[in-house]
């Protein structure tokens, strides 16, 4: 099949180039801490899930919904993949997963990518068959128009057709509209043009929340 | 340290723009015009140690009000900063304290030639800066448990504690103490991901580091505060 030869779709464990071994220390760190934790909402993903725990707005808007961060900086869709088949999902069993990665598989094709995200949110489904998966929209990023901007709505495009038709995933674009009409993008939302200020995941985790909300209501 | 032109951790170097988004370009063209509008007291160059310190409340709280700039940027090396201060960074301002926080993304050098390199960007500040006091941050250890480059970085904070006092404007200051507990770990409640600092982790390196700031302005002579009105 083509998943074979995706090396986004392939899980693939981190290399520890710098010698520090974080990455795995990362990992392990997740998977022994959902030991005794019982969340009904997990985040997955790169640093963009990873740095909205860092801010106020995560204790405001997702602690209340007993949420659990397992956001790696760095991480393309393959790493995750290793992540989830390797034990971040062996104790928990939340109602929902939020995954948002993808914009850091830089190499890859719209088309891996999207097949990536995919190979995931089937992982998710077979690892819980009870839990709904919903992919966040890869975000726009370069302070002006670039090929990463195209390459990342593509991916937006390709994803959303894929995951309509499955019961258990739905896709929810995030983007309040980074990108002005003079086709900027502010420090004030994505402080380096990628990674989000408070201010900018403000914006993203009300739309966020409120969609959230209804979804945990709904799944009662 | 003879000869920086033999140390690669002192010779200036931009960022080749591999993902293609041509965010490091972005960034540096930003602050070059932010020297422009700015009159900062108190600039702030390294990397995502320097540039994420900006997104916590600590910023606003402890920084701000002393009129820094923050020209970090995540994933500099010495070699990155160097090259930044070399084309523009510094045009237009004389900030009364620089703060130096850059080395531990120098993967590709030695202990010696990082501290070189770090050297190298104080001297660089004090001969474009006459008047400007520089204070360089120590390394701060990284990864869950021991490891090489928390070996590094503590001998390049060891180079850095000999060497700097020479410079004379220059002087070092060691944040890191407290983050390795007694049994070699670090806790994500300090770094979340065992390198990059939480807001808890933030708040204990902001207070000796604003202390010494504050000193150091507080010294800044009456003849010079009154040129500057
Ligand atoms: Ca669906």
């Amino acid at each position: 099949s083509t998943e074979d030869s995706n090396p986004a779709a392939t899980p693939l464990p981190c290399v520890d180039t710098q010698g520090d071994g974080r990455w795995m220390s990362l990992h392990n760190h997740f998977v022994s801490n959902s030991k005794d934790k019982e969340p009904d909402v997990l985040f997955v993903g790169d640093s963009l899930v990873q740095l909205l725990h860092q801010f106020e707005v995560w204790r405001e808007l997702f602690s209340p919904l007993h949420a659990l961060n397992f956001g790696v900086g760095g991480d393309a869709t393959q790493h995750v993949l290793w992540r989830l088949s390797n034990g971040e999902l062996a104790h928990i069993s939340p109602k929902v997963v939020v995954l948002w990665v993808g914009t850091n598989n830089h190499g890859h094709t719209p088309e891996q990518i999207s097949s990536g995200i995919m190979a995931i949110v089937e992982l998710i489904n077979n690892k819980l068959p009870n839990a709904h998966t919903l992919v966040l929209g890869l975000l726009p990023r370069g302070k002006m128009p670039n090929p990463l901007r195209e390459r990342n709505a593509q991916v937006n495009k390709l994803v959303q057709e894929a995951v309509s038709p499955h019961p258990h995933a739905s896709f929810l674009n995030v983007d309040p509209g980074f990108v002005h009409s003079d086709g900027s993008i502010s420090p004030q939302d994505l402080f380096d043009y990628l990674h989000l200020t408070p201010h900018g995941y403000q914006a993203v985790c009300q739309k966020l929340h409120t969609h959230l909300k209804d979804l945990l209501d709904k799944m009662v | 340290m003879s000869g920086d032109e033999m140390n690669p951790a002192a010779v200036a170097q931009d960022v080749v723009d591999v993902q293609g988004d041509d965010r490091w370009m972005s960034q540096h063209t930003r602050f070059v015009q932010e020297c422009k509008d700015a009159e900062p007291e108190v600039l702030f160059i390294g990397d995502s140690m320097v540039q994420l310190m900006q997104q916590y409340e600590i910023w606003r709280e402890l920084f701000s009000p002393l009129h820094a700039l923050n020209f970090g940027i995540g994933g500099d090396t010495t070699c990155n900063v160097l090259w930044r201060l070399q084309n523009g960074e510094l045009d237009n301002i004389q900030p009364k304290v620089a703060v130096v926080w850059v080395g531990t993304n120098n993967y590709d050098h030695s202990a010696e030639q990082v501290a070189g390199g770090i050297l190298a960007i104080a001297e660089l500040l004090t001969s474009r800066l006459s008047k400007t006091k520089v204070v360089v941050l120590g390394l701060l250890a990284r990864g869950e448990r021991p490891n090489p480059l928390r070996e590094k970085n503590t001998a390049v904070n060891g180079f850095l504690r000999s060497w700097l006092p020479r410079l004379g404007q220059a002087q070092f200051l060691d944040v890191g103490k407290g983050f390795v507990h007694s049994d070699g770990t670090i806790s994500t409640r300090d770094m979340f991901d065992f390198l990059h600092l939480t807001a808890a982790g933030y708040r204990a390196i902001a207070k000796p580091l604003s202390d010494l700031l504050l000193q150091i302005l507080d010294e800044t002579p009456e003849e010079r505060r009154a040129s500057l009105v």
